[in-house]
């Protein structure tokens, strides 16, 4: 058997088998480490195979992988194209930084007999949400979605050893994400009541041409499930306090990976399964998504502003980054498309750096508070650093990779004749100028509590991890050619696939 | 964007960025070894000039900036003359200074020359704005160089002026790309083909002009220049403006306009510089005078009238800087430029003083000096136009060229009235610099053909003779003249004296009755923005609040909401999808 043929399954079969072996590893001998250390190669070997998988999608086109070889429709299939390498490769990649980086951090936060589980429920809940992206099959999308979701409730509810209103946040986001879950699955057995077929590319051919109040409904149940499961305003509430009070490394990685994955969800139903030309899409588009996006753009950003914690602020400026992905996919166009795609690789990277940012905080001042954020760029000039320039690109400043997002959204929206949607990009950019630079501010220019002890810079187990985040901020900010091209191929086959 | 290999070799290979390279290296070399700076920075202008040697004539490091060709390097017959004579101004600025330990200013010796390579070899219009911006930014250094306050404050209003030709320069270029489509620096011309003034024209040719400083554009020269360091005003007096020319060369050639801001230019500094005491200031005077006969050449624009304007931007820069030295080297023997404080120095420094006059002779181009060589091409252009106003304008600048810099500078340096200073003779490094301007001076004068080759139109030389009799007389009936009418005024003591003042120029208007204005002006709109204020701020405070009310922590939009309530927003979603699914 050729290994390479089965490179597909490996992101899911590997870490979905080691999960378990995680857990039985000693928590409390040599301080959890073993667990840790088994956990991370796990993750670094996965984010090996998704790099190879887009590289081999990106050079030789789509794969489909028939798992246990058994024929789609019926049986299961994997089917990666340039979209969802992507995202692999994005989910992948912050997992490989997020676990070394989490380490020191969890040690800190949570119970350290649980550190064990907590390894284990991490690499579930990664292989939970690789699998809902790599899925070709609309069925296997809950299962995956629910693995990934019931450990992240999980992994929420460490944060109790810390804070217990992470006991709250989690039963909140275990409840919503429950309804998200069903309204989904409702979605999919009606498309599956009228066409027979769970296969995506199946569901496609059966529904073409259909006009059907079945389908529809069913659309509707799936775009607001997911949409929920992306927190999409108005149905963000439970996510602020799930971010705030997670474990802040948990935090940094659901932050940077979970709501990209449902967005890429909707976006993969929109166009593989149901395609732009339903007559529901382009009025779900114009009355549903683009309303919608808008007002979190900027009631989210404008929460953001007069927040006291750190974490709730990025939680409230991710709902308001979701927006203008999902903004940029209600134009209806392919440069909105990839802008969307580009938006949602590149946001991963700043909210994954400023969460860890916000973890080495955690970790030397003991707080999330902004308070805590007084006078830092003297005692922690690293993190501060880091905190400042994946800061600059959620703004979008250039040489930075918000700067590419930003640039590609108003491209598309003067491309597809909406200047005034290009004027609300900007518009409210200013608002993400006020939130990050208020707490930049307070960094740079307020000094430390005279009371404030003498603290150390985060551990460099922390700051390496957090340095390449930081930079990959950078990099792809001045070359754009993985993430602009790939994002404008995927963008032209998901379109071309919708025609 | 481009590729990134394209841009870094294309930057690579840019002689400019060699300069600006060997400046940036040059400036982190520690004080304590600063005596290799500026020897580590001629190896650099040598690499440079081998660089633009070894490309030869061509179009290099063409990229695409969003879609749009630029040509970041192009060498031309009209580039290369200036880019050949801005290599040898710089290793020469190198060379006179060479003592100097001063960071700031050695960085700039070459970083601002650089600049205004980039410019003058710049095949499109965004090369050619970022060059001109780091001109107008690199010169600055020597404005602020000797930072007093009064050198900080005219820095602040030198940079203004520049930053003001830079934006008008880039206004320009959105015109000319709406207008052609195209951002390829080439003619531009300030009429369409109507003859109606064109916008995009007149806006470039007002940036250029400020850079080239046009008559009542002309202050910032005299304001800033002389306020560098002895040093420091060599180096500004070659680039910004030979730039400035260069870019009218190439964008307007031929516009009748130029030939009349030309002839204006010629003229009236040579008032004021007979009655200015400060020498730098003369000198000064003097580069208006001297850009305004390259602009007359570029107006008429003839193949011979281009040779004659760009050429005698080349050996204008020789020259020229081969008397800011002299006056450079006095002042930094005795520390004052003033005519009054200064005289007899001939006693002392009879090397300078015979460079001195090299230099003034080049300029009031006497026959065998390089002056004599190109000037004529200009007085000759005017004359085939038969343009006789103009000529005669020329004619008589010419006699005010000899009379100002000429006579005055050499005059009330080294001879005059005896100031009993007895400095020492200029140190080495100068009189090498100075020796070589000199030497430079003669050998065009007395074998043109090397630069005529250079010259952007060569064929248009091929029956052009220097030596003509024809104009060796006129030109020396000329000057005989106007010695002897120096001479004259002298004795009956109707020359201007050297007396210490301060003369008005034209920039009174703007620095007394202007300034009242704009205070004037800043206080009417401070009072109409308090009152704007005071009725806009309460409502922008009341509706600052009603937004707190709302996205506050303890606000709607941020309270942490019961379960019930989310599943209820997510309700009145899923029933909005649903309605939309139905109607659509």
């Amino acid at each position: 058997m050729n290994i390479l043929a089965q490179l597909p399954v490996i992101p899911i079969i590997l870490p979905l088998v080691t999960a378990p072996l995680a857990m039985l590893m000693p928590s409390e001998k040599m301080g959890g480490r073993a667990p840790f250390v088994f956990a991370t190669f796990v993750v670094w070997a996965v984010f090996a195979a998704c790099a190879g998988l887009l590289h081999s999608v990106a050079t030789t086109g789509p794969i489909s992988y028939h798992l246990g070889d058994w024929a789609p429709p019926i049986g299961i299939e994997y089917r990666i194209d340039l979209a969802n390498a992507l995202v692999l490769t994005l989910v992948s990649g912050i997992a490989a930084l997020v676990f070394p980086f989490s380490y020191e951090s969890i040690r800190s936060e949570i119970d350290r007999r649980q550190i064990s589980y907590f390894y284990a429920a991490l690499l579930i809940c990664m292989t939970g949400l690789l699998g809902v992206t790599i899925t070709g099959d609309a069925f296997n999308v809950f299962v995956f979605l629910e693995i990934s979701s019931l450990s992240t409730y999980a992994l929420v509810a460490m944060g109790a050893d810390k804070d217990r209103r992470a006991l709250t946040a989690s039963f909140n986001y275990l409840v919503m994400g429950t309804i998200g879950a069903t309204f989904f699955v409702i979605g999919l057995g009606l498309l599956y009541q009228a066409t027979g077929t769970l296969n995506m590319a199946d569901l496609k051919i059966q529904l073409a041409g259909d006009k059907n109040r079945m389908v529809e409904a069913g659309f509707a149940f799936i775009v607001v499930g997911m949409g929920l499961k992306a927190a999409m305003f108005p149905m963000h509430l439970w996510m602020p306090n799930a971010y705030a009070y997670a474990p802040s490394a948990v935090s940094a990685f659901i932050a940077a990976t979970s709501t990209k994955v449902a967005v890429y969800v909707i976006i993969r139903f929109i166009y593989t399964v149901i395609g732009a030309d339903f007559s529901f899409a382009p009025a779900a588009f114009a009355w549903l998504i683009a309303p919608l996006a808008i007002a979190g753009m900027f009631f989210a950003s404008g929460v953001a502003i007069f927040q006291d914690d750190v974490k709730r602020m990025l939680a409230y400026s991710s709902v308001g980054q979701i927006g203008y992905m999902l903004f940029g996919v209600s134009f209806g166009t392919e440069p909105g498309l990839a802008a969307s795609l580009v938006h949602l690789f590149n946001h991963g990277l700043m909210k994954g750096a400023l969460f860890m940012a916000a973890a080495c905080v955690m970790l030397r001042v003991g707080s999330h508070n902004c308070s805590a954020y007084a006078g830092l760029a003297r005692r922690m000039p690293f993190t501060a650093g880091a905190f400042i320039v994946s800061g600059l690109s959620l703004i979008g400043v250039p040489l930075t990779v918000g700067f590419i997002s930003k640039w590609q959204l108003l491209a598309a929206a003067f491309d597809s004749g909406r200047a005034w949607a290009g004027f609300l990009i900007v518009a409210s950019s200013f608002l993400a100028v006020i939130y990050v630079g208020r707490v930049i501010e307070l960094m740079v220019l307020k000094p430390a509590p005279a009371d404030a002890p003498e603290i150390k810079e985060a551990p460099l187990s922390m700051l390496v991890p957090m340095l390449i985040l930081v930079a990959a901020n950078v990099y792809f900010g001045l070359h754009t050619e993985l993430t602009v091209d790939l994002s404008e191929r995927a963008a032209h086959a998901l379109m071309g696939a919708g025609r | 964007m481009a590729g990134d290999n394209g841009l870094l070799s294309a930057l690579a290979m840019n002689p400019a960025v060699i300069l600006t390279v060997g400046a940036v290296l040059g400036a982190f070399v520690p004080n304590g070894f600063a005596a290799i700076r500026r020897p580590l920075m001629l190896v650099f202008v040598a690499m440079s000039a081998f660089q633009l040697q070894r490309l030869g004539l061509g179009e290099y490091g063409a990229l695409s900036i969003f879609g749009e060709p630029v040509t970041m390097l192009r060498i031309d017959p009209l580039s290369r003359i200036f880019a050949v004579v801005f290599h040898i101004a710089a290793a020469l600025n190198l060379i006179y200074a060479w003592r100097s330990r001063d960071r700031a200013q050695d960085f700039a010796t070459l970083a601002y020359p650089a600049a205004a390579l980039g410019g003058v070899l710049a095949g499109d219009l965004v090369t050619l704005f970022v060059w001109w911006e780091l001109a107008a930014m690199t010169s600055a250094f020597f404005v602020l160089g000797p930072g007093t306050r009064a050198t900080f404050l005219a820095a602040m209003r030198y940079l203004t002026i520049q930053i003001l030709s830079g934006v008008l320069l880039l206004a320009g270029i959105v015109l000319v790309y709406r207008e052609t489509g195209s951002l390829a620096f080439g003619e531009i011309g300030l009429r369409d083909g109507a003859g109606a003034i064109k916008m995009s024209g007149l806006v470039m040719l007002l940036a250029f002009g400020i850079k080239a400083a046009f008559p009542l554009l002309h202050n910032w020269v005299q304001d800033s220049y002389p306020k560098a360091d002895f040093a420091g005003t060599i180096v500004l007096s070659v680039f910004t403006t030979k730039l400035a020319v260069a870019s009218l060369a190439r964008a307007f050639p031929g516009t009748g306009e130029l030939v009349y801001i030309g002839a204006v230019m010629t003229i009236f500094p040579i008032f004021f510089a007979l009655i200015e005491n400060d020498l730098k200031k003369v000198l000064c005077y003097s580069i208006n005078n001297q850009i305004g006969f390259m602009v007359i050449g570029i107006g008429f624009g003839t193949a011979a009238s281009m040779n004659g304007a760009v050429g005698y931007a080349f050996t204008n820069i020789i020259f020229e800087s081969l008397l800011f030295m002299a006056v450079g080297a006095a002042i930094y023997r005795t520390g004052t430029s003033k005519a009054t404080e200064l005289g007899g120095l001939y006693r002392t420094m009879p090397v300078t003083m015979v460079f001195c006059i090299i230099g003034a002779m080049s300029i009031s181009a006497f026959p065998g000096f390089a002056g004599f060589v190109t000037k004529g091409l200009i007085i000759d252009a005017a004359g085939e136009a038969h343009a006789f106003w103009i000529w005669l304008v020329l004619l008589f600048a010419s006699a005010g060229v000899l009379e100002h810099a000429g006579i005055k500078i050499p005059y009330f340096t080294f001879f005059a009235h005896d100031s009993a200073r007895r400095p020492k003779e200029a140190p080495p490094a100068m009189l090498i610099a100075m020796g070589i301007s000199a030497f430079l001076c003669i050998a065009i004068g007395v074998y043109p053909e090397p630069l005529y080759a250079l010259m952007p139109y060569p064929e248009a030389l091929a029956d052009y003779h220097p030596y003509a009799p024809y104009h060796v007389v006129e030109q020396l009936q000329l000057l005989l003249w106007a010695v002897l009418a120096f001479a004259v005024l002298i004795l009956i003591k109707w020359y201007p004296a050297e007396v210490p003042s301060a003369n008005l120029d034209t920039d009174w208007f703007y620095r007394v009755p202007g300034r009242d204005l704009f205070i004037w002006a800043v206080a009417a709109v401070r009072a109409i923005w308090r009152l704007v204020w005071r009725l806009a701020s309460t409502r922008f405070m009341r509706a600052m609040d009603r937004i707190y009310a709302v996205h506050g922590p303890e606000g709607a939009m941020a309270r942490s909401w019961p379960t019930g309530f989310m599943a209820l927003a997510t309700a009145v979603v899923l029933g909005l999808a649903l309605f939309i699914a139905f109607i659509s």
